[in-house]
């Protein structure tokens, strides 16, 4: 069950990883020993265990993330939450306790959070605590006498999982409430409906006349004390939409629907009271009902698009390290980011994140710009150099002078950027609903001219008939026919990996004909791999892998993880890291170097020999102090399947084209290896920006598939975007569906799919309308009776329902 | 002595034990009148004749066998989801002993004649009011224990249960309206076509509540416990629960097709026995996809071969129920066999096979067991039960037809075609194979009492620990 | 036929009694997180363990 169970390499008892060979620490687990990758999981295994929460090992699922260890900084940050004027935010005082949201991160499975509740629940003085298991969000209650809110902090840290506060409260309360009035409406209508169909069932089963009149009556005066909370409380929010639309002069959906529903229960109280015409309370609560449903799912969806910003700017650490008085001491003081300044000096350690855009004044370090940028490899950052908000330092400390704050970072202008792009999309999801809102305005008119004729010739039944008009032709089907498919695509995609979160998202696709990749961690793994060993001085390709394995084993380095699993039993020593150059270290008592040639170079006293010629990538040079070992060739390896997707995607019909920020030779190289057409490299987000609008400008509708910050607003404007699931969080939710699974393939099977829902959709809506269409002229002229009106809406609703089931099952040939 | 800070599992052991002792008295009951239809000469004089035996047959499965079974697992899951002792101890045992006195009392008074002459309603008014307030106090102790729970979401098999305990104190209030004439005798307040309709809706809705919400949220709980998986969907047990909550309070004038019913009554109840099929097989399609990923399982693991079929008895029986329901169907079936081996494969495959799963799941835990004595015993005993089934729907099956086909025969001239003692004659075989199925289902029993003792004396009575968990709301 | 005058404002009425108790289950945050209480039964380990009277953890499955 858990991961500690592969025979041939050791695991990490914890986090699940293998266990370097040199690493000695061990977890005591129930009178037995587990081996640990690093003292973080050690230090976090071991804490769960005494607190006797070790349950947690057998009830997992999957195994957790790697666990850091905790640094006293850390500490002395989180600490500073205790501060009640930052408190403010997020933490509710409701007089002797205090109430707090948090964000847990790291959470993967259920036994997390039965983890962390119990965790957090041993403190002394915490009173409550809840985590929402969809939304990882918390809710900490706690006596401020006895215990603090770091220390709820702290203990989650503990056990390996970060709790961040979540000062969204308030906008989400209110979201709450929204969606919990919606869900009772929503609740009303349907009881309404189950119990007044009840009622009005037997009168179309029975022949006329067969139930005695004051069994009618009975029942009709329960029918309306049941739809009236329907017309008074769930169809409220119809008047409240319509009404706006009437204020600004402007007819919506809301509006012909809010009229038909109070019409056609004032005629039906009336015809309840007079004895004359038929009821039609089945047929209101039915009606509001279908539509209420419809929107609810549609609002459920919707939803999930929102976090997209909130996790952008979740980028941005909330602490920065200050040196107050640079350069005369360099005693650091914690500052809360929102009251950093220009000109501030801050101290950035390796692993941390840039709190904002600032210029290096003093240190060399690899900064990890792919927040940013996308691309895998690290930038060197020198004294001098701008680093921008967001963006991770890796190698060595930095002291660095913050020159833009706030709402000037660079980071900011993306998530503007992004808000924008995300206002200018089209609205292809309201299709539907203009049309039923054409349709239901042209259905008022004619209602009122059925009356107006009735009313000359036959005035007894000029308001039944009116009514028969708007009810019989209620769009149900019509207002159904769009929602219902997407959501049965939707639900068979997510079974698939593919992840839909925008209503629009299947439309679009439909009608892609440009498929637009990022390269880097979209077509390729977005991490280097080992491409070649070229041994110059006789040494075996092998030796020289274990060789660079050892010293890259204590680099922290990207290009380290290519050397994982090469490693042997050769353990090395004295191992520095030269930031923008290389390692040195010690293996059996000689001196080595690996790095950049130019590093390499001075290292060692043997000359630079030849440089081998297929060396698209990076390449490393190992030496020995007195001769050149060998090359190293480092490459980013494209996915198994994108030549499968690639080939596909054109099978189907489409372009295809690789943006890229990477250099032209690299990008020529995967462009020609996947036989993609179009390929631009060297681009910036703003190039890629370009490049989407000069598409659509020439008539394209343009996928976009990609992952990354900087791909978010190119994301955001192109017609539709795919994100990479395993991309940043923030592109996840820019996009309009993400790959959980990364598979490429999945891309043009979710097309084809698209294609296949937008037939479906079209079907429902012709149906739709040709029912209404051949409704109306026979309510017109009032030959239709009420058992048959009802069954025609509710066939006609179930055949678009029952249509839009076949997308739940995805043919196998996709 | 018991504290606050464990479970109350005494009263759950003794109704666990009470579910297989009344499981074995009543099922022996099912097969003596099983026999006494194939040899009739076992009606031995009045007090074991076949028509006061029946009554208390029904009696004793439904209300003592899966009342017992649903007293004991409702308070089992609901102190382990509310993580809280049951509301009172005290309360917990006069609910033990009262319902166990009501048992008693039936058993006595039945095969004497006194009865109240309603169907699944048979007892006395002074054992209705006995029971009326056994059944108050049971309410008091459940929804008293959920209100004092420590977890603040109430789990899905807690709504089941408490639907089921409100709505068949509803019923048992209602069609228990009585006009005592002695201590013995009472006649119904309702009269003609009312007390049908009343009698009916109490029928039905026992079926709807006791039959089935109960059960259901004995399979809510037991199902994943037992297979070690979340629910399939648990959203979709929630709307499963409303669903099933509104539409069978309707359909009960099915039970009364082609009576003095009127017409469109009649029409509506069918209407609505065929909407029924869609959360019945909803709620079945959660609890059998539940073991997506565990399925695996059943192969070695006879407790979750027992829910699981249980669950595929209930969408057979659940589907079988709705086309019965149709009128033309149902002018065949009305009044065979046909509507006896529908109740059995219900009362049989579903209610009986959860509650011994769930049974079996149990003991162990309350008697301090790793697991039960044998496993092989409850692996033998699945089998038996499920040949027994098999034996008696598919005999009572034929039957049915026959007798239905054979009633309605007529000749061109518009006489009968067989006189009613045709029918008799022709269905006698499977009369008898239905008593051999009786007699697998009893045998299988014995093997579960059996295995229940040996793992009780191997055991100890256990109170568990009430595990520290984080306070909620 | 009479019992209807009793049998539907019956209806009625437990309409809106379910209505309320629905009413109050949102209200009490029921049905707030529909995916987490399918998997805290789970974690409510019911095992019965000799050797650790009071102590829920530190048991072996017995499946």
């Amino acid at each position: 069950m858990n991961a500690a169970s592969t025979p041939v390499v050791l695991c990490c008892f914890h986090c699940g990883e293998s266990v370097p060979e040199s690493a000695d620490f061990v977890i005591r687990y129930r009178q037995r020993s587990e081996p640990a990758c690093c003292a973080g999981c050690q230090a976090v295994a071991q804490s769960i265990i005494d607190a006797g929460l070790d349950a947690y090992y057998e009830q997992r699922d999957r195994p957790a993330d790697r666990a850091e260890p905790l640094p006293s900084a850390l500490r002395e940050q989180l600490r500073l939450y205790d501060d009640p004027q930052l408190q403010a935010d997020f933490v509710a005082d409701s007089g002797e306790l205090k109430d707090a949201a948090l964000m847990i991160e790291g959470i993967t499975c259920a036994a997390c959070i039965w983890l962390n509740e119990r965790q957090i629940a041993r403190l002394p003085g915490v009173s409550d605590v809840s985590i929402n298991y969809t939304s990882h969000r918390a809710r900490v209650r706690w006596d401020p006498a006895q215990t603090s809110l770091s220390a709820v902090l702290e203990a989650v840290a503990a056990i390996g999982y970060r709790a961040l506060p979540y000062d969204r409260v308030r906008q989400e309360a209110a979201q709450t409430k929204a969606r919990k009035s919606a869900l009772f409406r929503l609740w009303v209508a349907g009881l309404s409906m189950m119990q007044v169909m009840m009622f009005a069932v037997p009168v179309y089963l029975a022949p006329t006349g067969e139930i005695e009149v004051r069994w009618l009556d009975l029942m009709n005066w329960a029918s309306f004390v049941l739809t009236l909370p329907v017309v008074l409380y769930s169809s409220w929010p119809f008047y409240v939409s319509a009404w706006r639309d009437i204020r600004r002069g402007r007819a919506g959906m809301d509006l012909p629907v809010a009229v038909s529903v109070v019409l056609a229960f004032a005629a039906s109280v009336y015809a309840m009271l007079t004895d004359h015409g038929e009821v039609y309370f089945d047929s209101v609560s039915m009606f509001v009902f279908l539509l209420l449903t419809g929107r609810y799912l549609e609002s459920q969806a919707r939803a999930k698009a929102g976090a997209a910003l909130e996790q952008l700017a979740g980028l941005i650490p909330a602490f920065a390290h200050r040196l107050a008085n640079y350069p005369r001491d360099r005693m650091t003081h914690e500052v809360a980011v929102t009251r950093l300044a220009v000109g501030d000096v801050l101290l950035v350690r390796p692993g941390e994140t840039l709190p904002a855009d600032a210029r290096v004044t003093e240190g060399v370090s690899q900064v990890n710009e792919a927040m940013l940028t996308g691309e895998s490899l690290p930038v060197e950052k020198r004294v001098g150099d701008v680093v921008t908000g967001g963006t991770i330092n890796l190698a060595s400390p930095l002291i660095v002078s913050v020159e833009r704050v706030g709402q000037e970072t660079r980071l900011a202008g993306i998530v503007r950027l992004l808000d924008r792009a995300l206002a200018e999309k089209p609205r292809l999801a309201q299709l539907a609903d203009r049309i039923s809102g054409r349709f239901v305005a042209a259905l008022l008119v004619v209602a009122a001219a059925a009356w107006w004729y009735w009313h000359l010739h036959d005035p007894l039944h000029a308001l039944p008939i009116a009514v028969a008009v708007l009810v019989i032709s209620c769009p149900c089907a019509l207002s159904l026919a769009t929602p219902a498919a997407l959501t049965a695509a939707t639900g068979a995609l997510a079974r698939r990996g593919v992840l839909i979160s925008r209503g629009h998202a299947l439309e679009s696709l439909a009608q892609v004909t440009d498929v637009v990749f990022d390269k880097t961690g979209t077509l390729t793994l977005g991490r280097p791999v080992l491409r070649a060993v070229h041994p110059v001085a006789g040494m075996s390709k092998d030796e020289m892998l274990r060789l660079a394995a050892a010293l890259e084993h204590h680099s922290e380095h990207p290009l380290a993880g290519a050397f994982a699993g090469f490693g042997g039993s050769m353990m090395a020593g004295d191992v520095v890291s030269h930031p923008g150059g290389g390692l040195t270290g010690t293996i059996a008592g000689r001196h080595f170097a690996i790095g950049h040639p130019d590093f390499a170079a001075g290292f060692t006293t043997s000359t630079r020999p030849e440089v081998p010629e297929s060396s698209d990538g990076t390449l490393l040079a190992l030496v020995g102090e007195d001769v050149w070992l060998g090359w190293l060739v480092l490459a980013d390896a494209l996915r198994p399947d994108a030549a499968a997707a690639v080939a596909r995607l054109r099978q189907a019909g489409l372009r295809t084209h690789v943006l890229s920020g990477d250099s032209a030779g690299v990008v020529a190289h995967t462009a020609g290896e996947l036989d993609i057409e179009h390929w631009q490299a060297g681009a910036s987000p703003e190039d890629k920006l370009a490049c989407i609008k000069a598409l659509q400008t020439q008539g394209a509708r343009v996928l976009m598939v990609g992952d990354g910050v900087n791909d978010a607003p190119v994301l955001a404007a192109a017609n539709v975007s795919i994100a990479m699931g395993g991309g940043t969080d923030v592109a996840q939710s820019a996009g309009d569906a993400v790959l959980l699974e990364n598979h490429l393939k999945r891309i043009p099977e979710a097309i084809l799919f698209a294609r296949r829902t937008r037939q479906i959709i079209r079907q429902n809506l012709a149906w739709a309308l040709l029912y209404n269409l051949v409704a109306l002229p026979f309510a017109v002229a009032g030959w239709v009776t009420p058992w048959l009106a009802s069954a025609g809406m509710a066939a006609s609703s179930l055949l678009v329902i029952l249509n839009a089931l076949r997308l739940t099952r995805l043919p196998r040939r996709y | 002595m018991e504290n606050q800070a464990t479970y109350n599992y005494k009263v759950v052991r003794q109704f666990a034990i009470m579910t297989v002792v009344w499981g074995i008295v009543g099922m022996l009951l099912g097969v003596f009148i099983a026999s006494q239809l194939v040899w009739p000469e076992l009606n031995l004089g009045q007090y074991f004749h076949f028509g006061r035996l029946r009554a208390l047959h029904t009696s004793a499965v439904i209300f003592a066998f899966g009342g017992c079974g649903l007293i004991a697992t409702s308070y089992y899951v609901v102190q382990r989801t509310c993580n809280v002792r049951l509301f009172s101890d005290g309360l917990a045992a006069f609910t033990f002993w009262g319902y166990q006195l009501v048992i008693v009392l039936c058993v006595i008074t039945y095969p004497l004649g006194i009865t109240f002459n309603k169907e699944y309603a048979e007892m006395e008014w002074p054992i209705k009011i006995l029971l009326a307030i056994v059944w108050v106090a049971y309410a008091v102790v459940f929804f008293g224990t959920i209100a004092k729970r420590k977890v603040k979401h109430i789990y899905v098999a807690n709504w089941f249960y408490g639907a089921f305990i409100l709505a068949v104190a509803l019923l048992h209030i209602v069609n228990s309206a009585f006009v005592p004439v002695s201590l013995w005798k009472s006649y119904s307040a309702y009269s003609g076509a009312v007390d049908a309709m009343v009698q009916w809706w109490y029928g039905h809705n026992a079926v709807g509540f006791f039959l089935t919400a109960g059960f259901l949220g004995m399979m809510y709980y037991f199902v994943p416990k037992q297979a070690g998986r979340p629910v399939y969907s648990y959203r979709l047990s929630v709307v499963h629960f409303w669903a099933l909550i509104f539409t069978y309070m309707w359909a009960g004038p099915h039970h009364l097709h082609y009576t003095a019913l009127p017409d469109w009554t009649q029409s509506l109840g069918m209407v609505f026995s065929l909407i029924l099929l869609a959360p019945s097989w909803g709620g079945m399609i959660n609890g059998i996809m539940t073991l997506s990923g565990a399925w695996h399982k059943l192969r070695t693991d006879p407790i979750l071969k027992f829910l699981v079929t249980a669950l595929s008895f209930y969408g057979m029986s659940t589907f079988e129920g709705p086309m019965m329901a149709i009128k033309t169907v149902n002018a065949l079936s009305h009044y065979t066999d046909w509507t006896v081996g529908h109740v059995h494969s219900g009362a049989l495959g579903w209610v009986a096979m959860i509650t011994i799963g769930s049974i079996y799941y149990l003991i162990p835990r309350l008697f301090d067991r790793e697991q039960m004595y044998s496993i092989k015993l409850i692996e033998a005993h699945f089998w038996i039960a499920t040949l027994g089934i098999v034996l008696y729907i598919s005999s009572m099956w034929i039957a049915g037809v026959t007798q239905g086909l054979m009633w309605r025969a007529v000749n061109p001239d518009g006489t009968l075609t067989y006189a009613f003692i045709d029918a008799v004659k022709a269905t006698h075989p499977y009369y008898f194979i239905r008593f051999l199925g009786g007699c697998c289902f009893v045998a299988g029993m014995f093997l579960m009492f059996y295995n229940v003792l040996r793992t009780v004396f191997d055991g100890k009575p256990v109170n568990a620990p009430i595990p520290a968990v984080p306070a909620h709301a | 036929m009479e019992s209807l005058y009793l049998l539907i404002p019956l209806s009625v009425l437990l309409v809106v009694v379910i209505a309320l108790l629905f009413w109050n289950a949102i209200r009490g945050g029921q049905f707030d997180d529909l995916e987490g209480p399918a998997h805290r039964i789970l974690q409510d380990d019911d095992r019965p363990d000799p050797h650790l009277p009071g102590n829920e953890s530190d048991r072996e499955k017995n499946n």
